[in-house]
């Protein structure tokens, strides 16, 4: 019980959890996220063959990155807290 | 050598002298009172002990509990009268002459000879009352029978003790006589004001299995309950962490049940129409229910098997700090679907969301985010026969510890997967049973999520829309014309 009771202290000692992004600031986040993956992925496409594909490359990695991102974050601001 | 073997019947006789002499106790207790609270699923008993050591040193006290009475207790706690910290109790099962089961107290302090100390041992008793007639038509009031031990259980002699058994409201139907008596009693057995039954005053009482067989015998009150006797016969909670959306969601998969007298003949929706118009309820029906929920309350939302149920109001209340005490709840009134009559089950699921900073600290210099969760959401005067609560941890979570505010029945990990997982979340399963109104502790649990693990789920998805791109990569470079130019 002593245990107990001591857990209960910390817990209410130590401060609160604070997140890296503000709940009140995802959907706005999750928009822009969303619109530049979009407009990348369009760039994406219309960008020449080359032999060596450095440009598509480079592109196609910064949209799936800002999609996985922008995808999470659309998730939890609709309500769905992955 | 002749006198060693003298000593030997000496030995023996010594040794069967705790039986015989009462002297030979540590404590007596110049007073007993018990107090029962008559509810419906559940029972509050206080017996207060005022206790006399007759031997130096004492540092334990032993109170006995019927084995009756003993699995009908699901919660207990010893505490100085006027105190607020409780004891520490063990439990040191039966007694060797098997006529109950003892807990042993360790008093605050060592007690000196004549010195006198008051206990009070709180108890919450459930499934100990039962409706009786066991069938009632939807007009008929709610009669329920509670039936206990006359005498109360002590291993120590009693000097005087009374039991007052007391109804929430004056209409009890009947309450036995104690039969055999007159050799403890000065005045009269038992005696009735208002709505408390007095057993007593007993004087002289040594509890022992002669003294059981003999005048021990149960006593039954017969009374009227003006609520609805509930029974929670399984909660499911879920809690499930969000660190990405800063969340706590709860949800709770209740079957309730009206544990009062099964409803005899049909139910009138027309006679039950009639009640609410004129305002004169028949107290045993479940019509609504008003939950307390922890400020801060938001996306609360109430479905059964059948869809949303829209008979609900919830109003909220702005979210307190972390620790602090809420100075007010956010309500919410429950209708369920039909009004619940005696024998009748409704099942639903309930939930809601709270920010995470008001249940999660974290501690930066080992990372170690602690949670505090309840264990669950009291619905007044119900009993939960079976709860398991499920706490669902971030993904990758690590060094998963717990600790629940009184012991579980079984614990266990498992993983649980939901949306945009890849390993699955660690989960923490936590199993009860007969939960009462006093069992509204918090859960602590303490888990560390390095910064990779959050990573892990934008990681993931980007990888879904990178085979999109390869695959588009690809596609563009293979002609599917049919005529080549």
């Amino acid at each position: 019980m002593d245990n107990y009771e001591a857990i209960q202290a910390l817990h209410k000692s130590l401060p609160a959890f604070s997140p890296y992004v503000s709940a009140s600031l995802l959907p706005p986040i999750a928009l822009i996220l969303l619109t530049s993956t979009f407009a990348l992925a369009f760039y994406f496409s219309t960008l020449p063959k080359d032999t060596f594909p450095l440009r598509e490359t480079v592109v196609a990695s910064i949209a799936s990155i800002l999609g996985g991102f922008g995808v999470v974050v659309l998730f939890c601001s609709v309500g769905v807290n992955v | 050598m002749i006198r060693r073997w003298r000593t030997l019947p000496l030995l023996l006789v010594g040794a069967l002298a705790p039986t015989f002499s009462l002297a030979s106790l540590p404590f007596e207790n110049t007073a007993i009172v018990r107090s029962i609270e008559l509810g419906g699923s559940l029972v509050h008993v206080s017996t207060t002990y005022a206790v006399k050591a007759l031997q130096p040193g004492q540092t334990t006290y032993q109170i006995m509990l019927s084995k009756a009475e003993r699995a009908k207790t699901s919660w207990f706690d010893v505490k100085v009268k006027g105190q607020t910290v409780p004891l520490e109790v063990a439990e040191l099962g039966e007694d060797e002459s098997s006529i109950g089961h003892l807990l042993s107290v360790s008093l605050p302090k060592e007690l000196a000879v004549n010195g006198t100390l008051n206990l009070v041992l709180e108890t919450v008793q459930t499934h100990a009352t039962h409706p009786y007639p066991e069938r009632a038509t939807q007009k008929e009031p709610q009669l329920l029978k509670y039936e206990a031990d006359l005498f109360i259980t002590s291993p120590y002699a009693t000097l005087v003790q009374r039991t007052k058994v007391r109804s929430s409201s004056p209409n009890v139907v009947s309450y036995t006589t104690p039969h055999d008596v007159d050799s403890f009693v000065k005045d009269g057995s038992v005696t009735k004001s208002g709505a408390t039954i007095t057993y007593g005053p007993y004087y002289n009482i040594q509890m022992d299995a002669v003294f059981i067989a003999k005048y021990q015998q149960p006593i039954s009150v017969h009374y009227n309950f003006d609520h609805a006797v509930l029974e929670v016969k399984t909660l499911r909670r879920t809690a499930e962490i969000s660190h990405w959306g800063s969340n706590l969601n709860i949800e709770d998969d209740i079957y309730l049940r009206n544990a009062g007298p099964t409803l005899k003949g049909h139910f009138s929706r027309l006679e039950h129409q009639s009640q609410s118009y004129f305002r004169k309820f028949s107290s045993h029906i479940l019509s609504d229910l008003t939950l307390h929920l922890p400020p801060g309350v938001t996306n609360a939302y109430y479905y059964d098997q059948n869809g949303n149920v829209s008979t609900s109001h919830l109003r909220k209340t702005p979210s307190v700090a972390k620790g602090s005490k809420a100075s007010q709840y956010s309500v919410l009134e429950l209708k369920p679907r039909y009004p619940v009559l005696g024998g009748w089950n409704y099942s639903y699921t309930i939930g809601f969301d709270t920010p995470l900073e008001d249940s999660v600290s974290y501690d930066a210099n080992n990372g170690i985010y602690n949670i505090g969760i309840p264990v669950m959401t009291l619905i007044p005067g119900a009993v939960v026969d079976d709860a398991e609560v499920k706490i669902i941890l971030p993904e990758g979570a690590t060094n998963v510890e717990f600790i629940s505010p009184f012991p579980e029945l079984s614990s266990t990990m498992s993983t649980h997967i939901t949306y945009l997982d890849t390993t699955g979340r660690p989960a923490v399963i936590l199993a009860y049973k007969d939960l009462t109104d006093k069992h509204t502790g918090m859960i602590y649990v303490s888990y560390q999520v390095p910064f990779s693990a959050h990573l892990k789920k934008p990681l993931s998805v980007s990888a879904a829309f990178f085979s999109v791109f390869a695959f588009a990569f690809m596609a563009r470079r293979v002609d599917l014309r049919l005529h080549k130019k």
